[in-house]
């Protein structure tokens, strides 16, 4: 059976247009999507059951059991971090946030590492943003700055920039110039019209100096700003201000590297200049497929995007303090859920060695780093797969996920609503 | 050699992320891009184990000739192996050094560990999947 406009569930783009082949309830043949999207959805590899740790090894266990096990892990913790949800429908998301306030723990996205230091930054100065179908139809000029697009969103140049014909530009190969901004020379540089190398560390100053420069201030740069010559700095500041309409796309590595929020402010305030002589926008490229539905989510119920912690009885936010890394740093949670994520494989070491430490249950389908760390793993269905539920694209446009095949397993809500009711009744309440 | 080490995805190490336990996996996310002269000063060919140490950690790692990163510095796939070297410091923003910790290399004998083998070192319980 052919399945048309299929959303492919992997990384923020949520392309919306794959078509699927489904033959005995398996995925077979996987067209239009990107070799990252194809691969998740074709050969998924799951746990068949919940498997809980016993002694040196793992035995096989029901869910009756696991949420059982897991509800008494939550009951009898102090400091209990609950973590991941991007890649999950909000529906579950929901869910997760209820059951932190219900047993006063901190709730944290996959976004504290990726963009919370753009969501900082946004807080600060704002997000002159739109949708991507206003880049793909309007925009002449895409900046890609710290990103890597062929690599991490490999459709985004297809569907929206560099190749997607638009409205307002017909021949988008011509009519579009793209820059590309990197420490390194990476695979979307040799697409750019205009590749600009900053050394290691060196955005914030490179930013700054665009930003004089688009002020009518160039006699204050230097010939050379961070590995960047002040010739080519006029360049790009006049290939900007003579645009229609720019988009700056920018991803980790402004928020990874140092200045990190401030690197994202002063991008975020380029564009406030750039937006005096024409149009021009800012977005992050959101990673995982709902990383961006987590912050709609949390920010719905608590009014804080990430990093959510209920110990005081109310929603209270401070990143730095309340952040999963900072908090497994310090050794200060005594149990963790995981949902539909891998910390142990993008946590650094000494976070992931206090996890090692303490009951962590985790919720995923997929055996993964975490795995091998935790004391109890409770597989769900697949957001976009085989359950569904909505999913944030990176510009915030809600989207559907299908349920493609039928498997039988329990999706995340109803195995965390579970979860939930049996904590509630623990409590009594 | 002391070198900064940038992280992030790459095509082969996201097309296996959902299978960490796979050989595909553990072969794209523990490899070291460096660039050839880097390589000549360590006196290391292609293909060499080479070990990484940083503030959280070390890890060994396979060297891969690339022209794509500068002298001085590394790129290596997100993931479990990259992530043995960083430590938790966020500087009061929650987000650590991902991209801009800096690495003591040296070239090694050592074997590459699997996935399960860095969990294991860490207090985990290795799953046979």
């Amino acid at each position: 059976m052919l399945i048309k406009d299929v959303v492919c569930p992997f990384c923020g783009c949520l392309c919306d247009d794959l078509d699927v082949e489904v033959e005995n309830g398996r995925i077979i043949r996987v067209d239009n999507a990107c070799t990252l999207g194809s691969k998740t959805m074709v050969g998924d590899d799951r746990l068949k059951a919940p498997i809980r740790r016993d002694g040196k090894g793992w035995i096989e266990t029901t869910y009756d059991a696991a949420i059982e096990e897991a509800a008494q892990i939550l009951l009898d913790a102090d400091r209990p971090l609950l973590y991941g949800w991007s890649r999950t429908h909000g529906e579950a998301q929901g869910i997760g946030v209820h059951l932190a306030e219900l047993i006063g723990g901190v709730v944290d996205n996959t976004s504290t590492v990726c963009h919370g230091p753009s969501i900082l930054a946004i807080q600060e100065v704002g997000h002159p943003g739109c949708t991507l179908g206003q880049v793909k139809n309007r925009a002449d000029l895409i900046i890609y700055w710290g990103c890597n697009p062929i690599d991490a969103h490999p459709r985004h140049m297809s569907r929206y920039t560099t190749y997607a014909t638009g409205f307002f530009v017909k021949d988008a190969h011509r009519d579009r110039k793209v820059i590309v901004v990197d420490t390194r020379r990476n695979e979307s540089a040799d697409v750019a019209t205009e590749f600009v190398q900053v050394e290691p560390g060196g955005d914030y100053a490179v930013l700054s100096a665009l930003r004089a420069i688009v002020r009518g201030r160039g006699d204050v740069v230097p010939p050379s700003v961070s590995g960047v010559s002040r010739e080519q700095l006029v360049r790009v500041a006049e290939m900007c201000k003579n645009a229609k309409f720019g988009a700056i796309f920018f991803g980790l590595g402004l928020t990874m590297t140092a200045g990190k929020n401030k690197n994202v402010r002063n991008a975020i305030e380029l564009t406030d200049e750039l937006n005096r002589h024409t149009k021009f926008i800012i977005s992050p490229m959101r990673g995982h497929g709902n990383v961006y539905g987590t912050n709609e989510v949390f920010t719905w119920i608590t009014g804080y995007p990430y990093a959510v912690d209920f110990s005081r009885g109310i929603a209270f936010y401070n990143p730095g303090e309340t952040t999963a890394i900072d908090i497994l740093r310090r050794g200060e949670c005594d149990a963790c859920l995981v949902v539909a994520s891998d910390p142990a494989a993008h946590f650094p070491k000494p976070c992931v060695e206090h996890l090692a430490r303490i009951p962590v249950v985790q919720i995923d389908p997929h055996p993964n780093a975490t795995t091998h760390i935790c004391r109890l793993q409770i597989p769900g269905s697949v957001a976009g797969i085989d359950a569904a539920g909505t999913a944030y694209r990176m510009d915030g446009v809600p989207i559907r996920l299908k349920a493609i095949i039928e498997t039988g397993v329990p999706n995340d809500t109803e195995i965390l609503q579970r979860l939930y009711n049996r904590v509630r009744e623990a409590k009594g309440e | 050699m002391k070198v900064m080490m940038n992280t992030g995805r790459t095509v082969p190490q996201g097309e296996s992320v959902e299978r960490k336990h796979s050989p595909e996996y553990e072969s794209a996310a523990s490899v070291c891009f460096i660039h050839p002269v880097d390589m000549m000063v360590l006196g290391i060919e292609d293909g060499a184990h080479i070990r990484l140490s940083g503030s959280g950690g070390s890890v060994v790692l396979t060297a891969v000739a690339s022209e794509t990163v500068e002298q001085g510095s590394v790129f290596v796939p997100l993931g479990p192996f990259s992530n043995h070297i960083v430590s938790g410091e966020t500087h009061c923003t929650g987000m650590p050094d991902f991209k801009s910790t800096m690495v003591e290399i040296i070239p090694t004998e050592d074997p590459v560990p699997s996935v399960a083998e860095l969990m294991e070192a860490l207090g985990g319980v290795r799953y046979a999947h």
